[in-house]
């Protein structure tokens, strides 16, 4: 029985999935993650998320560092650019300087994002660069085969921690939220409806949107951010939270070792974009600078 | 064949602190002389220190025909302060005029006076330059411009030139400022004017002038700046560096008002990969930095080349290694400009020879960039960085970008960034381009851009023939002969400012009868070998100064060439001096030089 | 090693140039400072008539090469006018706030020009001839068959008239008290000498009283001077020429006795065990006279200055000088003075 039903199932949900539109943002290239990673989740959720704005395929530019969530712009179909580990973000503020048309999406790891380029990170918050940064963070180095990074857990043993990781693990939402990056949120591999969700959102968003998206590593970490411990600890933020309010959204994220699932801050002020034209307005009107 | 020299050459040094208007003076002074239509080059040095009474020194050259560097002696010292120019008094040449104060309001130690240090050669004009302010305007703020009043009326320059810069550099003041710094001017003007004058320094009219109006006076920055706005720059990512800074500065007021964007990152890596980001997604981008900077930019430069984006950085080189010496100039990076990073990673260095070549490299390093795909580095020093000289810019702007071609999408064929072809350029669609979407990477790729280790060979000739047609890029200077033609003994070679010295020496070592030229090479990579080898055919021996000391241009050259050079290696922080490039000329012209010291590898001290 | 001595010098003239190299030649380690108000280094004054011989360019007038300075380490320091001189201390103040230590003195300020006071207001008007810049000021205002009038007259002056007459200009002579100078001729010997004078074509002008010099109405150049009877004379340059007076005011605070010039013992001491004087600042005391006397001429002024210099340096000589002051006319009408015959 069950030979016959599922084709017919999985033919329905196919038609379903063409219909949608979001296979365009597919490119041809198979990812090269291995089976059961959560990054696949990623892939699915930003094609359906550029699907749903809208987002023509040339207009977006997906930008990475170095890792294997940095891989990423390989197999989504629109422009894409695989820089240096942990050069992200500076690249990508580059793009989006040149052109205010692009929509922006800059993709790291933990590693690539709060190890290398981790002073990179205030000042595109800071500034609001209009992009979207997601570190899918899996709390190891896969693509050299299992190291500490730095959102590994204490007591955790990797190849470079052979007797356990005694270093405390960063808190990269509280970090973002100091820094006052305009949209804070947080979502799980495990949950990938949510995860689209809540990447649209961050897209969507206006300013310099920070998505932080825990991820298993399937093959290097088999006892401590696995899918099961992970199912287990992800709850979603209380209903009652303000996401506009920064000290509520600083308490929800200190709240838990693991923090909840959702929006934590969201706040409207000028991007980069906008500072910059209107310092070209001012200075249109300022007398000439000597030569 | 010799270049006679004929006509006013003066050098100009004036010497006080930070609160004297040193810089002012100078700046007067040298837009003075070039709306008179003098050749001017000038350099001025501020204190290290951010605040204070540090010294300031602003040499001018004036000249009525072209010079190249500053002088070694200058003609006549005006101190406006004694305490920073008595260290400067042996700088005067032997019946060179010095001017100072003769009549302070504060006690001074012994010897703390400049008339005790004057030489018995040099002629000492005392004046009473706080008395005279004093009187002319009621303050004695303006004793600059009482010292230049005086200069100008001893030396008889026109007064009105004067009136009219001073009028446009405070023509932002309220008038009475203005009409004080005139007082000041006249009053100190007649006060030079009755002076009985005892130097043989002689400030003629120059003799054939384009339009004194159409010079515009630059720093290399300056004109590095002007050069980038004139191309149409869209972004300027920079961190402040000596002795790159004032480029920076200068696009932070200019680029806002000329459309462009300009933002201050955070470390240097941010912002040569914000240009790099920019220059991918279609913008003329550029930074500037100094050696250290540049050291850490090498890895995103090595990405530039691999992903072969184009995009512009400037390097002002300091003394190095390491933080080295912020404020004094040095030729020691051009190693770390060529060659810096990993892997094969050809990008193309420009490196102009003076302030009119800074801002023709600049202007035209974005089209070259575009046209290769590749970075260009536009290589300087501090030394070029920050002298003034008269520059006569185009009447129209020559390096407006011109409009873009978007590559054709091939029918039913994907798109390939990477395309090989038979001069190594491919098509480049841009983000926003429709149907062309494609990732680039660091990582080796095939055409399509996929990471792939199977073309490497293939890419990596790609990616350094494409750049060989560069080096006879049209309207370009890659490389120039001056000098005697045909069979010469003597032959300098140099790159960077020091070239202007060259210049000096070469026209010296004519004039003492010694066959000589001399060839600029201003395109370091690719090097046009071609013409350099013509050029060391022609001669008997191959000199090169620089002011490094490992001989970083020599080891260039001749290993590329395969042919020994003679060196000449300085690293006082300071420009090479003329004499001692022409005492090295001379004797290679006398006695040549043995097999010993002839060999490619042989270190610095080639007189030894 | 204690600091080497310094020996300053007031003055850069024959004495001054002449005890600075004395100096260095009895001691190679001494610190040797001139300070002058000249601008350039020494040259002879009397030099300067050859000026309207076409040797205008001051490098032919030094006596010795500028490079003589440094090799000797002698620190010329000019434009600087010394305002006081404290004994006590041995300190000097200059004009320009500087104070400078002393181990010894030397004074060779010399003299000004000295003018007649109904004369003083017009002093701008006139040519002075105390120094290169003022004889070139005189060379480029008085044309080569321009006319000079030069009142006075003293040893310093007929030269330079003479050499005025010889180049082709003219020369009128206003003669007064100072003619001569510093000889002191009785009337039969003054009046053998201008007319030697006038024989050589200089135009003798006697007992006229010059009131005022004024420049010409709506004339650019040239010079009317007015004499008290109301006459008038024009010319293109009025030369005063009426001796020297010793140039002392800023000793005044240095503990030393002055009478008209700084007055010194043979040896050329004055009352402060430090302070020395040379040439024609100073008054030697002649024993013989039992009066303090100046010794002009620039013959007499080196040696003191050499003197002075070797007194300096624990030597004990005297001025005993064997110059005789006497002055006549030969018998082809030619004038000789003892101190100024070169």
């Amino acid at each position: 029985m069950n030979e016959h039903v599922k084709p017919v199932y999985l033919e329905e949900k196919l038609d379903e999935i063409r219909a949608d539109g979001h296979l365009a943002y597919r490119s041809k290239s198979l990812p090269t993650w291995c089976p059961g990673c959560g990054y696949f989740a990623m892939q699915e959720g930003l094609t359906i998320a550029l699907n749903r704005l809208g987002i023509r395929n040339e207009d977006a530019v997906v930008v990475s560092g170095i890792g294997c969530s940095s891989r990423f712009p390989f197999f989504v179909n629109t422009y894409g650019f695989h820089t240096l580990h942990g050069r992200t973000l500076p690249v990508a503020t580059g793009v989006k300087t040149a052109n205010d048309a692009l929509t922006v999406v800059a993709i790291g790891g933990d590693g690539d994002g709060f190890a290398i380029g981790g002073g990179h990170i205030p000042h595109a918050a800071r500034r609001n660069v209009d992009m979207t940064y997601m570190v899918f963070d899996n709390g190891i180095y896969g693509l050299t085969k299992g190291q500490t990074s730095p959102t590994t857990a204490v007591g955790f043993r990797s190849k470079t921690t052979p007797y356990a990781n005694e270093d405390q693990p960063l808190h990269p939402l509280m970090m973002l939220l100091a820094y006052r990056a305009s949209w804070v949120g947080q979502a799980y591999a495990g949950r990938p409806h949510h995860l689209a969700d809540m990447m649209e959102q961050a897209i969507a968003h206006r300013g310099f949107s920070y998505l932080h998206i825990l991820s298993p590593c399937v093959t290097f970490d088999k006892t401590d951010r696995t899918y099961a411990n992970l199912n287990m600890q992800v709850q979603d933020l209380p209903d009652d939270h303000d996401p506009t309010d920064l000290m509520a959204a600083m308490a929800q994220a200190a709240a838990h070792e693991i923090p909840a699932l959702g929006l934590f801050y969201r706040e409207e002020r000028p991007t980069l974009t906008d500072v910059m034209n209107d310092t070209a307005e001012r200075a249109r009107n300022a007398p000439a600078p000597a030569e | 064949m010799a270049k006679s020299r004929n006509g006013t050459d003066i050098q100009f040094a004036i010497i006080g602190s930070a609160g004297d208007g040193t810089i002012a003076a100078g700046d007067i002074m040298k837009r003075a002389a070039a709306l008179m239509g003098y050749k001017v080059i000038a350099f001025d040095i501020y204190p290290p220190e951010i605040r204070g009474f540090g010294k300031c020194i602003s040499r001018i050259r004036i000249s009525s025909q072209q010079t190249y560097s500053l002088k070694h002696k200058s003609d006549v010292l005006i101190s406006l302060n004694d305490s920073h120019a008595i260290a400067h008094v042996g700088e005067v040449r032997d019946f060179g005029a010095v001017l100072f104060e003769d009549s302070p309001i504060a006690a001074i130690p012994e010897g703390g006076h400049i008339s005790a240090h004057i030489a018995a050669a040099q002629v000492p004009y005392g004046f009473a330059n706080r008395r005279i302010c004093e009187e002319a305007t009621g303050k004695a703020r303006s004793r600059n411009i009482v010292a230049l009043g005086y200069a100008a009326g001893l030396f008889d320059i026109p007064a009105e030139i004067f009136h009219e810069i001073i009028a446009q550099k405070f023509a932002k003041k309220p008038q009475a400022v203005t009409d004080d710094n005139i007082r000041a001017f006249d009053a100190g003007f007649a006060a030079g004017k009755a002076t009985f004058k005892l130097d043989d320094v002689r400030v003629g009219m120059p003799q054939q002038v384009a339009n004194g109006k159409d010079a515009v006076m630059m720093t290399g920055n300056g004109a590095v700046a002007r050069g980038f706005l004139e191309a149409g720059i869209d972004t300027y990512f920079g961190y402040p560096i000596t002795p790159a800074t004032s480029i920076m500065e200068r696009l932070a007021a200019a680029l806002p008002r000329a459309g462009g964007r300009f933002l201050q990152t955070e470390d240097e890596i941010a912002a040569i990969s914000a240009t790099l980001g920019a220059g991918y997604a279609g913008a003329r981008a550029a930074t500037a930095t100094s050696g250290p900077g540049l050291a850490l930019m090498t890895e995103m430069m090595g990405l530039g080349v691999m992903a072969e984006v184009p995009f512009v950085v400037v390097v002002s080189q300091r003394g190095g290694p390491s933080t080295g010496l912020p404020t004094k100039t040095e030729q020691s990076d051009l190693n770390l400009a060529v060659f810096g990073g990993s892997g094969d990673a050809r990008r193309i260095v420009l490196a102009p020879t003076n302030v009119e070549g800074c801002y023709r490299c600049a202007g035209m390093a974005f089209e070259i960039a575009e046209k290769y795909q590749t970075p260009v580095i536009v290589l300087i020093d501090l030394y070029l960085s920050n002298r003034f000289e008269t520059v006569i810019p185009p009447r129209e702007n020559v390096f407006a970008p011109k409009p873009r071609i978007k590559p054709e999408l091939p029918e039913n064929q994907p798109y390939r960034r990477f395309a090989l072809t038979d001069d190594g350029i491919s098509p480049r669609a841009l983000p926003g381009d429709e149907g062309h979407m494609h990732t680039v990477t660091g990582l080796e790729h095939n055409e399509l851009g996929r990471p792939s280790d199977a073309l490497h060979q293939q890419m990596n000739a790609k990616r350094h023939d494409k750049l060989t047609s560069a080096t006879r890029y049209p309207g370009l200077t890659t490389c120039k002969r001056f000098g005697d033609e045909g069979r010469v003994k003597v032959g300098i070679l140099g790159w960077g400012s020091t070239f202007g010295e060259i210049l000096e020496t070469m026209y010296a070592a004519q004039d003492e009868g010694i066959s000589c030229a001399a060839m600029k090479v201003v395109m370091l990579s690719p090097l046009p070998e071609e013409r350099i080898n013509e050029f060391f055919d022609d001669c008997d021996h191959i000199l090169v100064p620089e002011l490094n000391h490992e001989g970083q241009f020599a080891n260039l050259v001749s290993g590329a060439l395969g042919r020994p050079v003679v060196r000449l290696n300085r690293t006082t922080g300071a420009p090479m001096m003329v004499d001692e490039i022409l005492a090295e000329v001379r004797r290679l012209a006398q006695t040549g030089i043995g097999e010993g010291t002839h060999s490619p590898v042989q270190q610095q001290g080639a007189t030894t | 090693m204690a600091d080497p001595l310094h020996h300053v010098i007031i003055g850069s003239g024959s004495a001054g140039f002449g005890a600075a190299a004395t100096l260095r030649e009895n001691d190679p380690d001494c610190r040797i400072s001139m300070i002058t108000m000249d601008s350039l280094p020494f040259y002879n004054r009397y030099d300067l008539p050859r000026i309207f011989r076409g040797c205008t360019d001051w490098h032919e007038l030094l006596a010795v090469p500028p490079a003589y300075y440094s090799e000797n380490r002698i620190t010329l320091r000019r434009h600087n006018k010394v305002v006081d001189v404290d004994g006590k201390t041995q300190q000097i103040r200059l004009a320009h706030q500087e104070v400078i230590h002393f181990d010894s003195l030397l004074v060779c300020a010399g003299g000004r020009a000295y003018l007649p006071e109904t004369l003083i207001d017009s002093a701008p008007l006139m040519h002075g001839f105390g120094s290169y810049e003022a004889a070139m000021r005189l060379y480029r205002d008085l044309p080569e068959n321009g006319h000079a009038v030069m009142i006075g007259g003293d040893m310093i002056g007929i030269d330079l008239a003479l050499t005025l007459l010889d180049t082709g200009r003219r020369v009128t002579l206003v003669t007064n008290a100072q003619t001569f100078w510093p000889h002191e001729p009785d009337d039969e010997l003054r009046a053998q000498l201008l007319q030697a004078l006038a024989r050589r074509g200089i135009e003798v002008v006697q007992d006229a009283r010059p009131a005022t010099v004024t420049t010409p109405e709506g004339a650019e150049r040239g010079r009317v001077v007015a004499f008290e009877d109301g006459t008038t004379m024009t010319a293109d340059v009025v030369i005063p020429s009426c001796g020297l007076v010793p140039m002392v005011e800023f000793m005044l605070n240095a503990g030393v006795d002055i009478e008209r010039g700084l007055l010194v013992t043979p040896e050329l001491g004055t009352t402060h065990p430090h302070i020395w004087a040379a040439g024609d600042v100073c008054q030697i005391w002649n024993d013989e006279e039992k009066a303090y006397k100046f010794y002009h001429g620039w013959k007499n002024v080196r040696v003191m200055g050499e003197l002075a210099a070797r007194n300096i340096k624990g030597a004990h000589e005297i001025f005993d000088v064997k110059v005789e002051d006497r002055i006549e006319v030969d018998d082809q009408g030619n004038i000789h003075s003892t101190f100024w015959t070169h």
